[in-house]
């Protein structure tokens, strides 16, 4: 009796345990997004938006660091259970679309021209293939661009803007010394190629065939890097540091000149109260070249829900969420609707991120250092694992362009 | 079944597969399956969501061949090896101190084992800070006392980053190695030194004739614990240089890593894993020949 007893009672704990369990939505979107946990209560904001819609899909909402993001997204991948949405960095999409794991958006923005119109038109070619198909649309957008030092150029009086490589060489041997450093470039996703872009090298040949890079113009570019370098006209930080090092280095307020994007002036803005308007000149590379670390959201090709998922993507990138994403990180989205009130508000506000915001705007056809390829990360490695020694001078800059030729020869060639 | 059973030795081996399976269970399915797949992979051509393709020596090629990183890389890793030598003869005179009658030798024992239990990130980060040329402890001291005029910035100098991890790693491993000699110092009979003491043997020849040939289990476990260690050394790298200057302080861990993770090549990277995998039984074999050939062997008669 006691036993049927103890029996019954072990029963019934277990299933009211199981009762009590609150009813999980059935239907479920990811959405994986790239270093940004600060940005939770908006990301929530997006959510609870797409519930009103799809009340009965639940959506998890995944954040990774840099570092971190590419080893989740491929292992995720791997065992067939890719985030629905993912937010990608510049160019790291070309890889994932060529496998197939991007679904293609053309057709959605071809049934909804609303949603098309609210992209600035030529950003799309950002994510766009030779073939007519985009993989991704516009998140945020930040580009390189070169800020100087008022109180050093004026000091060393050099004339700006600068309009040249060479003027850029020039300054910065005229600004270094004595613990100061004339020029300062952040060097990853092909930050510097504008450097090598200005002086008319180019990465690939047009038909992303064959290595363009090794030329007697690219010769005399790394040459001259790498000899102001040694002088230490540049800050070798230029190319050792990622990110903090760099803007550390730029806050710390003896470098003259620094190129990079926007979202870096910021961060180190935030280090050092003497990075304001009245003390930092923005000008364009010569040329106006830049390169680009921007995200853009996709969405993977074996999702369950590609409706649901393309209205979470809507709701991320409409006008009331990128005002929010504008505001929160001093940042364009490439949303034309709100774009200029936006600068026009910074401007008011805050006159080096006005100045900042309205310059990263323009000449959107002069990107540079952008390769629309699944092998886009391998040909950076190999050219930058190549040249970096040079730059350091640790190795002969002809025979640096020579290795490095070899290798992106070699890796174009198993395609 | 229950015929199975009725001895007592049977039931006894029951037992004793009963409680193995679960660790050879673990030790299928996280070392030997994927140590398999992993040879597999490397004559194979793959991408995550892609069918496997033949890709014979392809990757083996390319390695041997054409990847001149993967030479610096594997030149790193031996380089980098010879953290484990320094650290076994630091240890070994760590222990030797320690070992003495000296007042407060369990607080000296302690302090010098504490960075051990420490978790890598941590003695990485410290480590970057002490070598930062702008505020780092390290550079501080050498103009301190006037070695250098200008700060140094070790972890992205092509000649002294890899030193500068050689040190942070030997810091770190240095009081778990003394423990183990410690032990097995404490393992050796007293009567053969008083021996030794009778027949006129001097302190060296005790060292070189006792102690040392009697720590040789003792030396040959840090070794092999060692080499796993400075193979496995991802954590460390990645914090304090993540390879860098160029491929200055890139071992084939951290190169695998980038290999997989950075650059989509599971496939090229688990043919790298495969030689790194038989380096490491390579040196293995050869640490236990140079040992005696019976190293580590644990005498049960006794």
């Amino acid at each position: 009796m006691m036993e049927r007893t103890a029996r019954l009672s072990c029963i019934s704990v277990i299933a009211s345990a199981l009762l009590s369990v609150p009813a999980l939505a059935d239907e479920k979107i990811t959405l994986l997004t790239w270093n940004i946990p600060m940005y939770g209560d908006n990301i929530e904001g997006w959510i609870a938006e797409f519930n009103e819609i799809h009340p009965d899909i639940e959506v998890e909402w995944i954040n990774k660091n840099g570092a971190d993001w590419s080893t989740f997204y491929q292992t995720q991948i791997a065992a067939g259970t890719p985030p629905d949405v993912v937010d990608i960095q510049g160019a790291l999409w070309a890889e994932y679309a060529a496998n197939g794991h991007l679904l293609d958006l053309a057709p959605f923005l071809e049934d909804d021209p609303d949603f098309a119109s609210r992209f600035v038109e030529e950003s799309l070619d950002f994510w766009e293939t030779a073939d007519g198909e985009l993989f991704m649309v516009p998140w945020y957008f930040n580009r390189t661009l070169i800020y100087l030092n008022k109180q050093m150029i004026e000091e060393a009086g050099i004339e700006t803007p600068l309009e040249s490589f060479d003027d850029i060489m020039t300054a910065a041997n005229q600004l270094s010394g004595e613990g100061r450093t004339g020029f300062l470039t952040t060097n990853f996703d092909w930050l510097y190629w504008p450097l090598f872009r200005m002086n008319g090298v180019e990465i690939l040949n047009e038909e992303m065939t064959e290595a363009a890079f090794n030329t007697p113009e690219a010769l005399e570019t790394l040459t001259a890097l790498a000899d102001g370098t040694k002088s230490g006209a540049i800050n070798n930080i230029s190319w050792t540091g990622r990110w903090v090092e760099p803007n550390t280095a730029f806050a710390s307020g003896n470098v003259g000149i620094y190129m990079a994007p926007g979202a870096a002036l910021f961060w180190a803005a935030s280090q050092a109260e003497w990075i304001n308007g009245d003390n930092i000149e923005v000008q364009d590379a010569p040329g106006n070249w830049w390169g680009t670390n921007h995200h853009g959201l996709g969405i993977s090709a074996t999702t369950e829900y590609p409706e649901a998922a393309l209205d979470l993507v809507k709701i991320a990138t409409s006008d009331r969420w990128q005002v929010e994403l504008s505001n929160f990180f001093s940042i364009l989205t490439l949303n034309q609707n709100i774009e200029q009130a936006l600068i026009d508000r910074f401007k008011a506000e805050d006159p080096l991120k006005g100045r900042v915001l309205e310059l990263t705007n323009t000449h959107l056809d002069k990107i540079t250092g952008y390769i629309k390829s699944p092998l886009e990360s391998r040909i950076k490695d190999a050219f930058w694992t190549s040249v970096q020694p040079a730059l350091l001078g640790q190795t002969d800059p002809q025979a640096a362009l020579d290795s490095a030729e070899a290798k992106v020869n070699r890796i174009l060639a198993r395609q | 079944m229950t015929v199975l059973f009725k001895t007592r030795r049977n039931r006894e081996l029951a037992l004793v597969w009963f409680l193995l399976i679960p660790a050879l269970a673990v030790f299928l399915f996280y070392r030997v399956i994927p140590l398999l797949w992993n040879v597999v992979l490397s004559f194979s051509f793959w991408a995550p969501g892609k069918p496997l393709e033949f890709a014979g020596l392809y990757h083996y090629e390319e390695m041997f061949v054409y990847d001149d990183a993967f030479w610096v890389v594997l030149k790193n890793t031996a380089v980098f090896l010879l953290a484990t030598p320094a650290a076994i003869v630091i240890a070994l005179g760590l222990a030797l101190l320690v070992d003495q009658r000296i007042r407060g030798r369990s607080v000296y024992r302690m302090i010098i084992f504490l960075p051990y239990p420490m978790m890598v990130v941590a003695v990485g980060i410290v480590w970057r800070w002490l070598y930062n040329d702008s505020v780092g402890l390290v550079n501080y001291a050498l103009r301190a006392i006037g070695i250098i005029d200008q700060p140094i910035a070790f972890l992205e100098s092509y000649d002294f980053a890899m030193l500068a991890i050689i040190i942070a790693a030997v810091w770190q491993i240095v009081g778990f190695f003394m423990i183990i000699i410690l032990t097995g110092l404490q393992n050796i009979p007293p009567h053969l030194y008083e021996a030794a003491v009778i027949d006129g043997a001097r302190a060296h020849h005790r060292f070189w004739r006792i102690t040392l040939p009697l720590l040789r289990p003792s030396l040959f476990l840090c070794f092999v614990l060692g080499i796993i260690a400075s193979f496995l050394s991802f954590d460390l790298i990645f914090t304090m240089t993540d390879g860098g200057p160029g491929l200055a302080t890139e071992v084939l861990i951290t190169h695998i890593y980038k290999l997989s993770f950075e650059l989509s090549r599971f496939d090229y990277a688990a043919a790298v894993t495969v030689v790194m995998f038989l380096l490491f039984i390579l040196l293995t074999v050869i640490a236990n020949l140079l040992a005696g050939g019976d190293a580590g062997k644990v005498d049960i008669a006794d």
